[in-house]
């Protein structure tokens, strides 16, 4: 019931408004779209009032738009109202709704019919699409793009660039977005699209963002003082390129179709004095103007035609013409620029429709290349185009004297010199050269013609006077240059007369000053040459005027490492006079080689180094010195460090014996070689021998007296301890004792066996005397006998380890040998009796114990008592004591005579004896039983045991 | 009757024998004409593999200018050959044997020459001058003319009876009208990969019709002879 009332109200008040108002509403509204321009121009008619409302909405969701109020004046011609409209979005997005009413301050008229502006997404417009498309809009701008989905299709994305950007629903398939402050786009524009849910493109539009022309300097001349050519800088890039956005250009309304990318350019067929040029593209024109008069912008054309009419060996004419005849009734400057294998240089030249001009200064024999320009003198504007070159030759002149030089290799001997003549000196080919030599003197004359490939001469000046002239001249086919003279210098050594100096080069030449000379009227000459140079040496010069004293030596010949000798002279017509010498490198290296010829020499504790100086073109610099390294495997140690050059050797002193290396090094300012190495090993002085040999044949001298006076003092203990006193044997009998060997000639028909047996039986051991018959079972040995085998019984002390050695193995051949030769003469020697017994025991059983220890009485021939055990044990273990102990002397084992035991056919005897005599120069002690156990010593250790113990 | 015509007028016989061979020669030389190709006799085998090398030429290129035409077309290009567009020559290649697929092959070079020409136009007005697209573009389209002319030789000699219909067989694929210029892009990239598609079917298929029709090339020429 309220609503109801409340409609009633607004009804009632409307109704009311309207009739209150009087005005009539606008009929007959229409509209146009202009979609280019997103321009909505709507009319109407009848509208009495001068003001309106203008409302706008977006049809399809009723959005309000615009709602303003506008003052629009009826077109008295047509009685219509028309109100233009731009709409930021594009018009083809969504349908719009537009309708107008009057205003008159509050009153208002009823609202027009609303009339509608259809969009491109009504459903019968399935297609996707977007919009604007192509659109060309200045940087900067503000742009509103809208996607129209397909039916059926869901919004995805709109992305401007690469950019997504944010949307905006316009309607049910429309989407806007606005982009602001666009940048400038590509060659091909800026990509607009829009996708659906699935990411795929649906649609899309192309942007041209650019800026509109900006060209500027618009200057205009006249080629042929009759037609215009304007140029202009294009300026800012516009962006902006195809058929329908590039930049058109006008020249004063005409257009300027040659007017592309780079070349901004554009003429006119007559001079009119003021130009406009008007540059214009989608985005607007800019207008550029210029005015000037035809004589202050001339700028000629090249000349054409150019010619020498005249050629000569110092100067020419060159002459052209002119296109344009206009130009031959003009002030003209011209420039003419000439360039030779030599150089380039351009001269200028002015003068009333200047068409010809002389070169001067050129070179004879010279080819040329030249090239014109020309300019207007009066009002001057800018230099014309460059002619086409034209090339000419001068013609030949006599060549310029040759630069001479005298360089003696002796007193006599030497070489002339000349400088082969440069392109600019020989103004034409050379075809050879004339060489006088003139003595004045003698009054002798010699001339000589050299083809133009020589460049020396040698000369011999021998008989020819103290002063010799030599006069050398160039020739081609224009005639002869003027002689050049020089008078012959003294040769002088480097040692001589002068003193030579050392010059460094300073890094651009070796500058050297010398004192005036009175006498160097024709100035000075420096030579320089490779001092290491014996022969034919390379020799260059230089010449000094007579009022300088220094100059810069410069070469390109220079190189490091290498000496260099330079000499100034004085010249004059009468003499050259050597003035001064110096000596430089351009750069000193290390020398190239170490020092040759290094040797050492021992002095006694000394070592003298000697070796050569390098030879110079191997010194690479000055020499300052030496250096003397002891090396120590690959460590040197600084010995010495020798300032003078010229000193060759060095002393190393105070070495002890041994080996050493030393390395010599040579340095220069650039350091040293790599070192020359030596060894040598120090040997004893032969004083020191002959004392050592003195010394020792001392020592044994002291030696020996000591030892003598010691046995005389001691002689009776010797005698006792060597030769003891043997008591004879008390034998019943009348026993003539006999000293010596006593030899037992058997009977011839029977012989002396010595039985072994190593089971000690005393009752056997004895000398059997066997059938000769017997001999042959024996063995070998007894084979070789011719004669009866006598039985000799020397007094001989054998050595014991030799018997025992053999024993053991007589079955050998060798032991069959030395039995053989042993019983050659079938001698019976004592032998280390007591110990013997028991080396020959291991072919016997094992004797009894008790059986091998006999009696403490004197028993010269007992058979030890003990018997080793093991035969397998060396010779040493045979000497051990045997087990039972003797108590008193026992000089020998006992022998009995007719002993059952000694029937053994063997050399092994346990033990000799002889019934008739015994002498032994072995000691008979009996073994100490406290020894039992150890290794028994032998005799000899026994007896110095005993003598140094002071025993009897 | 003929053979009073025949007594009656014998220069007219003769005329008309003349007029009839002057007949063949003008046919003959307005059809060499229309094909605007002089063919030389050659090998099948070495006309084969020389337009086999062509098209390994041109399709290799064709890959450069895909890519050179998407990196001038600005953002985003990488997905516009995804749209569909219509009017665009199928890259497919029809035919059950060897004539029907060589004919195919013509007719589809013959198809995408417009069509490379309305790219190149469109682009002269999107590109500066010195684009490179735009002389690769230019070069494509040549030599895609010299392939179609070779191939009509290979079929000229291998199917000498059958003649190249004048119109393609796959159906006519007019340019497109006016379009705008993100239209033009889209265009540009679905034709120059269909092209490029092309041209690799238009390879593999003739290396199979070399190992075909080259070594059997007397049994073919003998089945044409029945037509």
């Amino acid at each position: 019931m309220p609503s109801l009332f409340f409609c009633i109200l607004l009804l009632g008040l409307g109704v009311t408004e309207s009739q209150a108002s009087g005005l009539a509403p606008p009929q007959q509204v229409r509209l146009d779209a202009d979609k280019e321009t997103q321009t909505l121009s709507v009319t109407w008619e009848d509208g009495h009032a001068s003001t309106f409302d203008v409302e706008i909405l977006r049809t399809e969701l009723m959005e309000m738009v615009l709602n303003e109020t506008v003052g629009v004046t009826e077109n008295q011609s047509t009685g219509k109202h028309q109100w233009n409209w731009t709409s930021p979005v594009p018009l083809e997005c969504t349908s719009l709704s537009v309708k107008v009413r009057s205003r008159d301050g509050q009153d208002v008229s009823e609202w027009s019919s609303q009339q509608i502006l259809p969009g491109l997404d009504l459903p019968d417009n399935t297609d996707s699409q977007m919009y604007p498309e192509g659109k060309t809009v200045p940087v900067g701008s503000n742009m509103t793009f809208c996607c129209i989905v397909e039916e059926g299709q869901q919004f995805g994305s709109l992305w401007y660039k690469d950019t997504l950007m944010k949307e905006n629903m316009l309607s049910r398939r429309t989407y806007a977005t606005t982009m602001t402050n666009q940048g400038s786009s590509n060659p091909s524009g800026t990509n607009v699209v829009c996708s659906n849910e699935k990411k795929m493109i649906i649609a899309g539009a192309v942007v041209f963002v650019g800026y509109p022309p900006l060209p500027s300097d618009l200057v205009c001349e006249t080629h042929d003082l009759i037609s215009v050519d304007c140029q202009w800088s294009k300026g800012r890039d516009t962006y902006l390129f195809g058929m329908t956005r590039q930049t058109y250009y006008t020249l004063n309304g005409r257009n300027c179709p040659k007017a592309r990318n780079s070349n901004m350019r554009c003429g006119l067929e007559q001079w009119d004095g003021n130009w406009t040029l008007v540059a214009r593209n989608l985005l607007g024109e800019f207008r550029l103007t210029d005015a000037a008069e035809l004589g202050h912008r001339v700028r000629p054309v090249a000349p054409v035609n150019l010619t020498t009419p005249e050629v000569y060996s110092w100067n020419a004419s060159v002459g052209w013409l002119w296109k344009d005849k206009g130009f031959e009734r003009l002030s003209l400057i011209c420039q003419v620029q000439r360039t030779s294998h030599l150089n380039s240089s351009t001269q200028t030249y002015t003068g009333y429709g200047l068409n010809t001009v002389v070169l001067k200064d050129l070179q004879p024999d010279e080819k040329y290349s030249v090239k014109v320009r020309c300019g207007s003198q009066k009002n001057f504007w800018k230099w014309g185009e460059w002619s086409f070159p034209l090339s000419f030759q001068t013609k030949m002149d006599r060549p310029v004297a040759p630069d001479i030089w005298l360089w003696m290799d002796s007193d006599n001997l030497g070489r002339v010199l000349w400088k082969p003549l440069t392109k600019s000196e020989s103004h034409g080919q050379i075809s050879g050269y004339e060489v006088i030599l003139w003595s004045p003197e003698e009054n002798s004359q010699q001339t000589l013609t050299l083809p133009q490939s020589v460049y020396s001469l040698p000369i011999n000046v021998t008989d020819r006077g103290s002063k010799v002239t030599v006069t050398v001249t160039a020739q081609n086919p224009a005639g002869a240059s003027l002689p050049a003279n020089v008078v012959i210098p003294r040769y002088l050594l480097d040692a001589e007369d002068t003193a030579i100096s050392k010059v460094a080069f300073n890094g651009s030449g070796f500058p050297l000053s010398w004192v005036a000379h009175a006498n160097a009227s024709c100035g000075y000459v420096v030579d320089w040459y490779n001092t290491s140079c014996t022969q034919d040496c390379n020799v260059e010069w230089t010449r000094v005027a007579a009022d300088n004293t220094n100059t810069m030596v410069q070469s390109g010949n220079f190189f490091a490492g290498v000496r260099y000798t330079f000499s100034v002279y004085a010249c004059s017509s009468e003499s050259t006079v050597l003035l001064e010498r110096w000596h430089g490198y351009m750069q000193e290296l290390v020398p190239s080689r170490t020092v040759p010829r290094l040797s050492p020499k021992q002095e006694g504790a000394d070592v003298q180094l000697t070796w050569d100086q390098i030879p110079l073109e191997h010194q690479g610099g000055f020499i300052l010195g030496y250096t003397v390294y002891l090396t120590n495997a690959s460590h040197l140690t600084l010995l010495a460090n020798i300032t003078d050059p010229q000193l060759t050797n060095h002393t190393v002193k105070n070495l002890v014996l041994g080996s050493y290396k030393f390395t010599v090094k040579a340095y220069t300012a650039a350091g040293e070689d790599g070192g020359a190495t030596v060894s040598i090993s120090l040997e004893p002085y032969t004083y020191w021998l002959i004392m050592e040999i003195l010394v020792a044949l001392g020592t044994m001298t002291c030696l020996l007296i000591v030892i003598t006076i010691a046995c005389y003092r001691k002689r009776k203990w010797v005698k006792k301890a060597f030769y003891p006193e043997i008591p004879e044997p008390k034998l019943p009998g009348d026993w003539g004792i006999t000293q010596g060997t006593l030899d037992v000639k058997p009977s011839p028909h029977s012989m002396v066996h010595i039985v072994e047996d190593s089971v000690w039986d005393s009752s056997k051991e004895a000398l059997v005397t066997v059938p000769e018959e017997d001999e042959e079972g024996t063995g070998d040995e007894a084979a070789d006998t011719d004669e009866p085998a006598s039985l000799r019984y020397y007094n001989q002390v054998v050595e014991e380890g030799s018997s025992s050695q053999r024993r053991p193995h007589a079955s050998d051949s060798s032991a069959s040998s030395t039995g053989s030769m042993d019983s050659g003469h079938t001698d019976v020697t004592y032998t280390g009796i007591q110990t013997s017994a028991c080396s020959l025991a291991p072919f016997q059983p094992q004797p009894d114990a008790s059986q091998c220890v006999g009696g403490g009485g004197y028993r010269p021939q007992m058979q030890s008592a003990s018997c080793p055990e093991e035969p397998q044990t060396g010779p040493e273990e045979h000497l051990q004591p045997p087990v039972g102990s003797f108590g008193g002397y026992q000089p020998q084992c006992s022998w009995k005579p007719d002993s059952p035991e000694a029937d053994g056919d063997g050399l092994d005897q346990a033990c000799l004896g002889s019934p008739t005599s015994v002498t032994s120069s072995q000691f008979l002690l009996p073994y100490d039983t406290s020894e039992e156990g150890k290794e028994h010593p032998s005799s000899a250790s026994t007896w110095f045991h005993n003598l140094l113990t002071g025993k009897p | 009757m003929s053979g009073h015509v025949k007594n009656m007028c014998p220069q007219l016989t003769i005329s008309q024998a003349a007029r009839t061979l002057l007949s063949l020669l003008l046919v003959a030389a307005i059809d060499s004409v229309s094909a605007g190709v002089v063919c030389r006799k050659q090998p099948c085998g070495s006309s084969l593999q020389r337009s086999l090398k062509l098209t390994k030429l041109i399709h290799k290129e064709s890959v450069d200018l895909l890519k050179t035409y998407k990196l001038s077309q600005g953002d985003m290009s990488e997905l516009f050959c995804q749209m569909s567009i219509n009017n665009v020559p199928d890259p497919n290649i029809s035919g059950l044997d060897p004539s029907e697929r060589m004919l195919s092959i013509y007719s589809h070079c013959k198809a995408f020459l417009p069509h490379l020409k309305r790219v190149t136009e469109q682009q002269t007005d999107l590109q500066p001058p010195s684009s490179s697209l735009l002389s690769k573009l230019s070069t494509a389209h040549n030599r895609t003319n010299g392939l179609a002319n070779q191939i009509n030789c290979i079929y000229q000699t291998l199917f000498p009876n059958l003649p190249i219909p004048p119109e393609p067989v796959d159906g006519p694929t007019s340019v497109p009208p006016s379009q705008n210029v993100f239209q033009q892009k889209v265009y540009g990239c679905v034709v120059l990969k269909r092209f490029k598609e092309f041209l690799s079917r238009v390879t593999r298929e003739l290396r199979t019709l070399k190992s075909q029709v080259c070594t059997r090339r007397t049994p073919f020429a003998d089945t044409n002879a029945l037509f």
